[in-house]
């Protein structure tokens, strides 16, 4: 460590952390609720987790347009990374809907699953933060830590120990080539922070070891965005995961993911660029093909969303190798739509697997039916992710795809208008199901009340960001900006 | 003074050791203690580096690293025994609920 940044290391700049402190006011508070309130678990925990994301959301927004560092230069703010915060704060309400629906029938204290959700949620903020890579390896850690013990939650369910097991033994192996590439990053510049690797590596020094320590990182994070050929974990934990947390594996620690790789490939190796057109290129290639053929033949709804995951990691890896302020553009506006419109759906899911008591493809007919608002908002949810216009995953798709082109890239963009004609044969095979089909049995399906609410306002978002995608675009351009 | 790609070689063989040790032993406990060899793999790197470049700061992330292995066992241990208790096996061949 130079000198400089010992004496910073005084400098704490604790407004900075204003959201990250806010998080951990809420967790305080969640945790003696727990300990002290009667009944807290079953009646207040959820609400109290909801008001408690409002007001790290109201933190986040506060703190907009404030730039700056703190500790010695390890933790950073700026738009890009409240960017991702707000993300975080807003993405994580329908889990706790979904949380609360899922468990309090199943479990005696469902609060304490909030506690593990919101040390992820801390874990996310610390990560967007992170200017130096022992930060960011701890806070993934801390995220996925937590995505190991919410895999498993159902401690008497096989199906989820297993799913708990499979993502912990893979997900250590991507968090052992994490550090082992930090290492070499550590042993060729002696620091690790993402300024002092970035001039290490641009000035030529020891740069086998950085290139080595640059492509393990680079696995590692591909193995969290479960991009081919670092999928394997996603369809078995998927699908062995209670439903609200394959939900926010699927949104948050899959723009975890895209965050840490944009950090790494933008903020520290920007001169890595024609390696990572190449690489990123084939990664996007492979990941769209396998993602969406394996789709096709899936009968558990959990897993068929796997392998849509896997296809959608593929479009934005397109995006990374396009890179370019557009490329990364389109990167930002890709995953708040798709993550909106797979919370929609994970929303729908987990009410239809409650009371339908079955994830099983075939227990979807009829649907709307016997429930119609659930079978709008899938309608609705599905749409936007095949990539349909006018709604917001049509224009992540056209942005990705125009970025691509601009670039020069025609081959991954050719694919990526193709995988859009394959995937609406399983998407539009489950809106056949849910419209088309003879119900199984024909009593209407009664909906919690917030589930509801909280459907209509995704739904009409999802609506909203596809005729006036202008907002969502420019707070997208603006943080994509700062690392230009 | 020993030059610091011979630490880089020895990190290597053990990185080497605990990836095959993870992908071919089938205990969950030899699994979860290849991992510690990996991640001590990269302690070493740390320490190298930290004597190489007369600079603290690697021996502060060895301890880090140290903390994240003990969680990551702490977890998997915590997981092996809820597997322990369904079927009185750690084999990992015995779990395959799961198929697509």
């Amino acid at each position: 460590m130079d000198r400089t940044r010992d004496r910073s290391l005084y400098l704490m700049n604790l407004s900075l952390m204003l959201p990250e402190l806010t998080a951990l006011t809420v967790l305080g508070v969640l945790t003696l609720g727990e300990m002290y309130v009667k009944d807290f678990s079953q009646k207040f925990s959820a609400r109290a987790a909801c008001l408690g994301s409002l007001a790290v959301f109201a933190a986040v927004l506060f703190s907009w347009g404030r730039q700056g560092t703190a500790f010695g230069g390890m933790f950073g703010v700026n738009v890009f990374s409240l960017f991702f915060k707000g993300f975080f704060a807003l993405a994580v309400i329908p889990v706790l809907q979904m949380s609360k629906e899922f468990f309090a029938p199943r479990l005696r204290f469902p609060g304490e699953f909030f506690l593990t959700l919101w040390i992820t949620l801390i874990g996310l903020f610390v990560l967007s933060s992170a200017r130096d890579f022992l930060l960011l390896f701890i806070a993934l850690e801390i995220v996925t830590f937590s995505f190991y013990i919410m895999a498993a939650y159902l401690k008497r369910d096989l199906f989820s120990i297993e799913a708990g097991l499979k993502y912990l033994i893979l997900g250590s192996l991507a968090s052992a080539f994490m550090i082992y590439g930090i290492s070499l990053f550590y042993v060729a510049s002696g620091t690790t922070s993402f300024e002092g690797i970035r001039t290490a590596y641009e000035s030529g020094q020891a740069a086998s070891l950085i290139t080595f320590g640059l492509i393990l990182t680079l696995c590692a994070s591909a193995f969290k965005a479960a991009a081919v050929p670092f999928q394997l974990w996603a369809p078995d934990v998927y699908e062995g995961a209670p439903t609200p947390v394959t939900a926010f594996l699927s949104t948050a620690s899959k723009s975890a993911a895209f965050l840490v790789l944009i950090q790494i490939l933008f903020g520290v190796f920007p001169a890595f660029e024609t390696g990572r057109t190449a690489l990123f290129s084939v990664l996007a290639a492979l990941t769209l093909i396998y993602g969406n053929l394996a789709a096709l033949h899936q009968t558990n709804i959990k897993r068929l969303f796997a392998y849509s995951s896997i296809s959608h990691a593929g479009y934005l890896l397109i995006g990374l190798a396009a890179g370019g302020r557009a490329g990364l553009e389109s990167i930002l506006y890709y995953l708040a739509a798709y993550s909106l419109s797979t919370l929609t759906a994970f929303m729908v899911i987990t009410t239809a697997g409650q009371l339908l008591g079955s994830d099983k493809v075939d227990a979807y007919r009829g649907l709307a039916r016997r429930s119609p608002f659930l079978g709008a908002a899938f309608f609705i949810a599905l749409a936007s992710l095949t990539g349909l216009p006018p709604l917001a995953g049509f224009f992540g798709k056209f942005l990705i795809l125009s970025a691509a082109v601009q670039q020069g890239l025609i081959f991954p963009a050719f694919l990526g208008c193709c995988a859009v004609a394959v995937s609406l044969y399983y998407y539009f095979g489950l809106i056949k199901k849910i419209y088309a089909d003879e119900p199984s049995a024909a009593d209407p399906l009664a909906v919690p009340a917030p589930t509801l609410v909280l459907l209509g306002i995704s739904s009409a978002l999802i609506i909203a960001a596809g005729f006036f995608p202008a907002p969502l675009l420019s707070l997208a351009s603006s943080a994509a900006e700062v690392l230009f | 003074m020993i030059p610091l790609s011979h630490y880089l070689i020895v990190s290597g063989i053990l990185f080497s050791i605990g990836l095959a040790g993870l992908l071919l032993r089938r205990n969950l406990l030899l699994v979860l203690l290849s991992v510690e060899i990996m991640l001590n793999a990269a302690n070493l790197n740390f320490i190298a580096g930290s004597a190489a470049h007369s600079d603290t700061g690697g021996q502060v992330i060895a301890f880090f690293v140290m903390v994240v292995a003990a969680a990551e066992v702490t977890i998997g241990l915590a997981i092996a025994v809820l597997l322990f208790r369904k079927q009185s096996s750690v084999d990992t061949r015995d779990i395959s609920f799961l198929k697509g």
